[in-house]
């Protein structure tokens, strides 16, 4: 029993922590916005980095590596607010394709020739697809309609899961951004990150966050492993991270006075794609009955010694 | 990360259950505050010590069983899945007890801590003072040096466990001319000594878990400081640090109270308010996420890791949890949620932990000082005052 993230893992994502910072900062997200949301040249960086083979086994050029791995890059995509869909393609279109044993494919998603638009019936949209052009507050997102059946609940799960990374690392950068915000936003005298009312809002949003992430490692190792009851920890990740991502969000805008409210400030990019991610691969109401079924519903063995139950 | 127990681990918990099974008693013992349940406790306490469970992870020197800290969390698993009592010597084997292995003399540590693991003597904190609350630096209390000893004046309060206590530790200034943590020394004295009267403070449920500690001119030998005159304050950041950081409040407990609180709402569901329903879905999130973050805790400290400021976020998580947690039990008793006892007689577990879970979030440093260095040393803002 160890819950412990390796060194390595650990390593890895401060290299992508890293390479994003200085390659894919809030400059790169307005030029984006302003001139049609993808670009090539940060696609074949995450290549370059071997990010879209991550999953990829090593036989069609991968990495090998496990659901825990990506999620823990997943939050790096979050904290980021990667535009490209590195996520969607290669943490939950890979782990899908190889679970149904279609290989066919990876190796020119590793080489990334190609990306997995990934449609579910959960989902109205497809993100980077073909059909009709929707328009999302998330000015990053290019999504596009979606009739299909289907609902599949592996590729579910790796969804939500990979919704619940991202969302740790955007609630992650937003709880940041107030934060140095409020350490330079002098009124009454002193920067306002001295007042307690800010500190208390800012230190209940660390609390969230802190206590959402092992949900997710958690949940990812689960997965992982096959255990029978992923769906409910899937769904609890998908909660506990979305409920620490929506009240960091309104708290960092707060925290920003009204700044926080232009067009102007970063922080919009961050919090729109937090509702954005928010209802993607299940609601909450979704999430909380797979709760339910299993917690009420009296399939999951609950109590003090059924901690990994 | 790899979330299978060894068969080792395994082979323990059955270890713990089947003792458990045998020895916690069946019937709940009468509340730990006042003298008949405080007794029960006490005698508890031996019955732990003699099958070796009380202090499980003390070093076998000690008394203990040199537990790691995943065997401690299967201990207090199968503790808290077995109804265990609440264990009157919490304040030795967490607060005091780590605190002497650390900064102890051998002379110390052979005298105190044996009689402590075997529950002969019973520890009570002795911190706060009126004027010195969330504010340990303003302690005012003095002891002055006469020879080999010092003579202690002064007041002490909510003082937990001294109404009943054997033994109590606190801070005492020793150095007149001192100001806030400078001149403190941590000082350890039996509460039967001449000079000392307790009185007793009645709780808001009606009972007295605590009390008040007046001094009056109380000699207490120099061997009974701890690591030398003037360390007080050094010392007692450490014990904090035991208190707030992992051991204080383990997950067991609060999954045992979200599975209890499921059974509960499946017998009022009838006329449950689908709030009530997610209320139940996010205790049972909740007591997991403290679990999982508990867990993950514990192995970065088996991997050399320290804890730091992670202890008040985990303070905050689990005494508001414990609270919204009571909260909604007492929402789903509807009219019986004022009953002490229900109509079988039984007492209203729900109503007593509901005024205890109000105690989470003042005791131990109160929530609002816990969100200050939250604030300050994790998220790194500016303390108040500051320009």
């Amino acid at each position: 029993m160890d819950m412990l993230l390796t060194e390595d893992q650990l390593a890895l994502a401060e290299t992508v922590r890293d390479y994003l910072a200085g390659t894919h900062g809030p400059e790169v997200l307005r030029r984006l916005d302003a001139d049609g949301n993808r670009d090539p040249a940060i696609w074949q960086g995450l290549v370059d980095m071997g990010l879209t083979g991550l999953l990829v086994p090593e036989a069609q050029g991968g990495l090998g590596m496990g659901l825990v791995d990506a999620a823990l890059i997943a939050a790096e995509c979050g904290r980021a607010c990667l535009a490209e869909p590195l996520v969607d393609t290669a943490f939950v279109g890979v782990p899908w394709l190889l679970a149904r044993g279609k290989t066919d494919q990876l190796s020119d998603v590793a080489a990334g020739r190609i990306t997995l638009p990934l449609a579910h019936s959960i989902n109205p949209w497809v993100a980077d697809g073909d059909g009709a052009a929707l328009t999302s507050v998330d000015p990053l997102r290019n999504l596009c309609a979606s009739a299909n059946d289907n609902a599949d609940p592996h590729l579910l799960n790796l969804g939500a899961l990979m919704s619940a990374a991202q969302m740790v690392g955007l609630a992650d950068a937003m709880l940041h951004l107030a934060v140095e915000y409020a350490k330079i936003r002098t009124q009454f005298g002193q920067p306002i990150g001295a007042f307690q009312a800010i500190k208390h809002q800012l230190a209940t949003c660390a609390v969230a966050i802190e206590f959402a992430k092992p949900v997710v490692w958690q949940a990812a190792q689960a997965l992982q492993d096959g255990r029978a009851s992923t769906a409910v920890h899937v769904s609890h990740a998908k909660v506990a991270a979305t409920d620490a991502a929506m009240l960091t969000a309104e708290t960092a805008i707060q925290v920003h006075g009204a700044m926080g409210y232009t067009y102007e400030v970063d922080l919009h990019f961050w919090m729109k794609r937090s509702w954005a991610l928010a209802g993607a691969w299940g609601s909450r109401a979704f999430h909380l009955k797979r709760i339910d079924d299993a917690v009420l519903g009296g399939t999951l063995a609950i109590g003090p010694e059924h901690t990994f139950a | 990360m790899h979330l299978q127990y060894t068969s080792e681990q395994d082979a323990f918990r059955a270890e713990v259950r089947a003792w458990m099974e045998a020895h916690v008693p069946k019937e709940p013992l009468v509340t730990l505050e006042c003298r008949e349940g405080y007794d029960q406790h006490v005698e508890w306490e031996r019955t732990l010590a003699s099958g070796n469970w009380g202090m499980v992870t003390w070093p076998e020197a000690y008394g203990g069983r040199g537990l790691d800290l995943i065997q401690w969390l299967i201990f207090e698993e199968e503790y808290f899945r077995a109804g265990g009592p609440n264990r009157a010597n919490q304040n030795g084997i967490f607060l005091l007890g780590p605190t002497i292995m650390e900064f102890g003399t051998d002379e110390q540590k052979k005298r105190f801590l044996t009689p402590m693991a075997k529950g002969e003597v019973i520890w009570a904190q002795a911190w706060s003072e009126p004027g010195a609350g969330s504010d340990m630096a303003a302690i005012s209390s003095k002891a002055v040096r006469d020879g080999d000893h010092y003579v202690i004046t002064g007041q002490k309060t909510w003082s937990s466990r001294a109404a009943f206590a054997d033994w109590g530790f606190g801070m005492f200034r020793t150095d007149p001319e001192s100001k806030r943590h400078k001149g403190l020394t941590f000082i350890l004295f039996d509460l039967n000594t001449p000079g000392i009267t307790r009185r007793p403070i009645r709780q808001l449920h009606g009972d007295t878990g605590f009390a008040e500690l007046f001094f009056d001119e109380v000699r207490v030998p120099v061997e009974n400081c701890l690591a030398g005159e003037g360390e007080g304050w050094n010392v007692a950041m450490a014990t904090a640090g035991f208190e707030r950081g992992l051991m204080l409040r383990s997950p067991g407990r609060f999954q045992a109270t979200a599975k209890r609180l499921v059974d509960l709402y499946r017998k009022h569901e009838a006329e449950a308010s689908p709030a009530a329903r997610e209320a139940v879905m996010q205790a049972w999130m909740s007591a997991q996420a403290y679990a999982y973050n508990t867990y993950a805790v514990a192995a970065k400290i088996m991997a050399g890791g320290k804890i730091g400021a992670e202890a008040s976020l985990n303070k905050i998580f689990w005494s508001e949890l414990d609270r919204s947690m009571h909260r909604t039990a007492m929402q789903l008793l509807g009219a019986h949620a004022e009953l002490k006892r229900f109509d079988d007689g039984s007492v209203n577990q729900w109503l007593e932990g509901y005024i205890f879970s109000l105690s989470g979030p003042i005791y131990a440093g109160s929530n609002e000082v816990q969100r200050n260095i939250t604030a300050e040393r994790m998220l790194g803002l500016p303390r108040v005052g500051a320009g």
